[in-house]
């Protein structure tokens, strides 16, 4: 029941962390996109789909793994 | 701060008194955070409270076992469903492995996981009583496995072949399914080219959402167990094979659908679909999965083997009656009946009847057995010829047999360190693979797509241009195709598969590693250390030569020759040291006996203390010892003199033998060799290895046995408790070395030695100590052990070559490395195909190794036993060499 608790918890501090980040990664994919102005939209919106995408499997893990080790070193 | 204090009862082991108790209270109240703790000489057990921010449970193992006892452990084997290809639902790649370690791991009570991939399996080492099983299936579910506790024997043998031919079944569905409606999507995209055979296809197979009506399935359907997984991982953090494919598979699903709604998108026009890559490589994933299910299961056959040798029936003798029971009701003390023909139910001793049983299976002993009342046999073995009864005196997971498939369950479970490695290659590569994809993303969409696109290149193996593909499209394709092509299969795969090989082929010659780690370290050895006595040589003296005197006359013997005078000489000699128990008396004796002399009782027997014995018998007078008795008695012995000099010189102990004080002749005793002690050795050298030996016999001694060996170096006048200190100077030399002896005696010297090889064991296998467990009293499986091990080290090394090499390849080529001097890219569909061989081949050169055959004729090798030694020479000998 702990255990689980803390899982829910670790899934609730990790969004937070990764999710801003891989929105992060995508806006700044968007912005240099843009401000380069050669691209058409929908390159621009699917470029900052699929760096949003791998940000967010990239970050997901780590984010996750970090926030568990933390939480779980408190509960210890 | 506020500590949290949790409760904790520990099983003790190895406490014999109240002083015990206090060295474990001391040691763990000596722990930070640890208190209240209150040790049970009766239970064996240790409460305390302690608060796990401050000690971990590692801390107390490491702590108690540093005052000499130790906190029990205990085993427990997983099977992990979804990690294997053999189970439903699961990702075949190594990652997986870290991601269920880990997760056991991070479970208190836990000591130790280690995943075996290749067996599906996960052992757990954990401290009873302090986490639940439940707990442990919990941890692997919640990383996105299914686990659940293994049974022993024949059923989970059944189990485990009926869940590899349920996964072979399902991605064969799988297969059929991705493989027939992939072809017809490829039939349609290139309906074009397909010239006179568009007459027999119908057009609308060529629409576009027609063809995405037949992927949706397809990607859906059989792929969505990549989907599946990989979220169930990534949503704990976790990433694995899964994430690639699924990944590579959404993404080519996803361009395609975009090109269909949006056809201005960027991602070649009208003229594009990529649907046919969205199912192509769907069906190209499912085929490697499929193909690596159907081969990956041969790797670990030699256990399945073994575990088929469990006989299911035993006929025993109940209320004097003979009755069919199951084996494992067999108990211990039962007789049991054996006809011609049937396996041996349970470990016995014949009591009655005589046969000769066929132990290669177990031993790797290629004759049958002769076995009589009081010879030993071993349950799993087959009868060959007569009949007969024996007693049960080992049953369960206590026989042979059962030993054995543990021993071989655990080497296989067990990782090899270079294993160690690839795991965690394997482990870290997703993340970085994906990191990758998005550099290769960004670099083709910001610089590379304007630098180098050329609208004339195509993919490898295709038709098509590129024509107008946009920056988007082109950069996503090859982001894409580097998921794909990266996914590190083959090497998660290349070690545990070799290692499951080898161990298997090790255990066929009745050689068994205890751990990968065995295996490894064999193949590195540089020097071979034997213990002389029990393992060069029998251990017993024996009579190896007579010589009888030349001027000595036979009175009263209507023999005459040499053999005559040599046997009298022997006979006599043998008639005074009849009621003497000193070593080289007994064999003397024991000689005499093998030639078939008869021995009379002497009239008189004098034993004189330090050096021989006198004796008369048959009207003479018989002085048999060492040179100064014969000195004090007068006997002049000068002429054969140098016959016992040279005798000497060959490390022999000689005997001089006196009649009615007339030199009468010599008798040489000594150690002799085993029978194929020169052979191991040659074939050592030829494995370009030293080979030295170690003993407490004197030098000359020593070097003697040593000459005739072949032995390079010689450690003589060894103490045996300085063993395994002469193996510590010899590694100060930077050598790697291998100590082989008797399990028992040589313990230490085998622990010290980077590979401890425990010969002739018999098959009490669990018992033995050493990284290597020699079956049968054969010298030659030291060489069988160190040809497995290089063998399947070479195997591993190809593996891992050739799993390297896909992705230092393909990983370059995906990234369209080559597009900008060679305007080639590879489609993610080809990259898919390349990543199924890549696992395919690996598996495929693992499988190689079921046609080792060691370098050591086994096949005609004549029966080890107690015969009659033979006499050599003119006057003699005794013994082999």
């Amino acid at each position: 029941m702990e255990h689980e608790m803390v899982e829910k918890e670790v899934a609730q501090k990790s969004v937070l962390i990764y999710l801003p980040i891989s929105i992060g990664a995508a806006l700044l994919f968007l912005l240099a996109s843009t401000l380069s102005g050669n691209y058409p939209l929908v390159a621009r919106i699917g470029g900052t789909v699929w760096v949003a995408l791998l940000s967010l499997i990239v970050s997901m893990p780590i984010v996750i793994s970090r926030v568990k080790k933390r939480l779980h070193g408190k509960t210890q | 701060m506020t500590e949290t204090l949790s409760e904790l009862t520990l099983p003790i082991s190895g406490m014999t008194c109240a002083s015990c108790v206090s060295h474990v209270e001391g040691a763990l109240k000596e722990l930070p955070g640890v208190s209240n703790v209150t040790v049970n000489l009766a239970t064996n057990k240790a409460n305390l409270s302690y608060d796990p921010q401050r000690v971990k449970l590692d801390d107390m193992l490491v702590a108690v076992k540093d005052v000499g006892y130790a906190i029990l452990t205990a085993e427990l084997t997983l099977d992990v469903r979804g990690m294997t290809l053999r189970q439903a639902q699961g990702d075949a790649c190594a990652s997986c492995v870290d991601h269920v370690e880990g997760a056991l791991r991070e479970l208190d009570g836990v000591t130790a996981s280690v995943v075996n991939l290749g067996l599906g399996t996960a052992k757990v080492t954990f401290i009873p009583g302090t986490v639940s099983v439940s707990a442990m299936k919990r941890a692997v579910r919640e990383v996105g496995y299914e686990a659940q506790e293994r049974s022993e024997g024949a059923d989970a043998l059944d189990r485990e072949r009926q869940a590899r031919e349920e996964e072979i079944k399902r991605q064969g569905r799988n297969l059929i399914i991705a493989g027939t409606i992939g072809l017809i999507v490829m039939i349609g995209t290139f309906y074009d080219m397909l010239g006179p055979l568009k007459a027999i296809i119908p057009v609308w197979l060529s629409y576009k959402w027609v063809i995405g009506l037949l992927t949706t399935p397809v990607v859906f359907g059989p792929g969505r167990q990549f989907f599946t997984n990989s979220w169930r991982g990534l949503k704990h953090g976790v990433t694995d094979m899964n994430l690639l494919y699924a990944t590579g598979i959404g993404a080519a699903y996803g361009i395609a659908v975009i090109n269909t709604l949006f056809p201005n998108a960027g991602f070649g026009g009208e003229g594009a679909t990529f649907f046919e890559s969205a199912a192509l490589l769907t069906g190209f994933i499912i085929l490697g999965r499929w193909l690596e299910a159907l081969t990956r299961g041969r790797t670990s056959e030699a256990i399945r083997k073994l575990m088929k040798l469990q006989p299911k029936v035993a006929r025993v003798m109940r209320n004097d009656r003979e009755e069919e029971v199951p084996a494992e009701e067999v108990e211990i003390g039962e007789l049991v009946i054996v006809r011609p023909g049937e396996s041996i139910a349970v470990d016995g001793e014949v009591v009655d009847g005589y046969s000769a049983v066929d132990e290669s299976m177990l031993t790797g002993e290629s004759l049958p057995v002769e076995k009589k009342a009081g010879d030993p046999v071993i349950g799993g073995t087959i009868n060959k010829t007569g009949a007969f009864k024996f007693k049960a005196t080992r049953v369960g997971k206590e026989t042979a047999l059962a030993q054995i498939i543990k021993l071989v369950e655990d080497a296989q479970a067990s990782k090899a360190p270079i294993q160690k490695l690839a795991d965690w290659v394997a482990g870290h590569f997703i993340l970085g693979v994906h990191l990758l994809a998005v550099v290769v993303f960004l670099f083709w969409f910001f610089f590379g797509y304007q630098m180098f696109f050329d609208p004339n290149s195509s993919f490898i193996m295709s038709p098509y241009k590129l024509g107008a593909i946009g920056v988007f499209g082109f950069s996503l394709l090859l982001s894409v195709t580097v998921l794909v092509i990266s996914c590190p299969c083959a090497v998660g795969l290349a070690t545990p598969s070799a290692m499951m090989a080898g161990t298997g082929k090790g255990a066929e010659f009745g050689v068994l590693f205890k751990g990968a780690e065995a295996i490894e370290n064999t193949s590195k050895l540089q020097t071979i250390v034997f213990d002389k006595t029990g393992t060069l040589t029998k251990g017993e003296p024996s009579v190896t030569d007579v010589i009888a005197g030349y001027e000595w006359k036979l009175e009263g013997s209507r023999l005459s020759g040499s053999d005559a005078k040599t046997d009298t000489v022997l006979r006599l000699a043998a008639i005074a040291e009849k009621n003497s128990e000193h070593p080289l008396g007994e064999a003397i004796v024991h000689g005499a006996q093998d030639r078939g002399l008869k021995l009379a009782e002497p009239d008189s027997f004098n034993s004189i203390p330090g050096h021989g014995v006198e004796a008369k018998a048959e009207g003479s007078e018989i002085l048999l010892g060492n040179r100064k008795l014969m000195r004090e008695r007068s006997a002049d012995f000068s002429r054969l003199m140098p016959q016992a000099e040279a005798l000497e010189a060959d490390g022999k102990t000689v005997m001089f033998v006196s009649l009615n004080g007339q030199a009468a002749g010599l008798i040489a005793v000594a150690d002799t060799l085993k029978e194929y002690s020169v052979e191991a050795v040659r074939h050592l050298h030829k494995l370009g290895l030293e080979v030295a030996m170690i003993t407490g016999d004197n030098r000359r001694t020593a070097e003697a046995i040593a000459r005739k060996v072949g032995i390079d170096r010689v450690l003589a006048e060894v103490l045996p408790q300085d063993k395994a200190e002469e193996v510590k100077k010899l590694q100060a030399q930077g050598k790697k070395v291998a100590m082989v002896g008797d399990g028992v005696n040589d313990a230490p010297a085998l622990a010290q030695a980077e590979v401890g090889m425990a010969i002739g064991s018999g098959t009490d296998v669990a018992k033995e100590t050493g990284d290597i467990i020699l079956i049968k009293d054969d010298i030659r499986d030291v060489v069988v052990a160190l040809e497995v091990a290089k063998a399947t080290m070479r195997k591993v090394r190809q593996n891992l070559f050739w799993a390297f090499f896909y992705n230092t390849l393909g990983i370059p080529l995906g990234a369209g490395l080559f597009y900008t001097f060679a305007s080639v890219i590879i489609s993610p569909e080809l990259a898919g195909l390349m990543m199924a061989v890549s696992s395919i081949s690996v598996t495929l050169n693992t499988l190689l190794l079921k046609g080792f055959k060691p370098s050591v004729g086994r096949e005609h090798k004549p029966r080890q036993g107690s015969g009659n030694p033979q006499l050599k020479h003119a006057t003699v000998s005794v013994g082999n060499d």
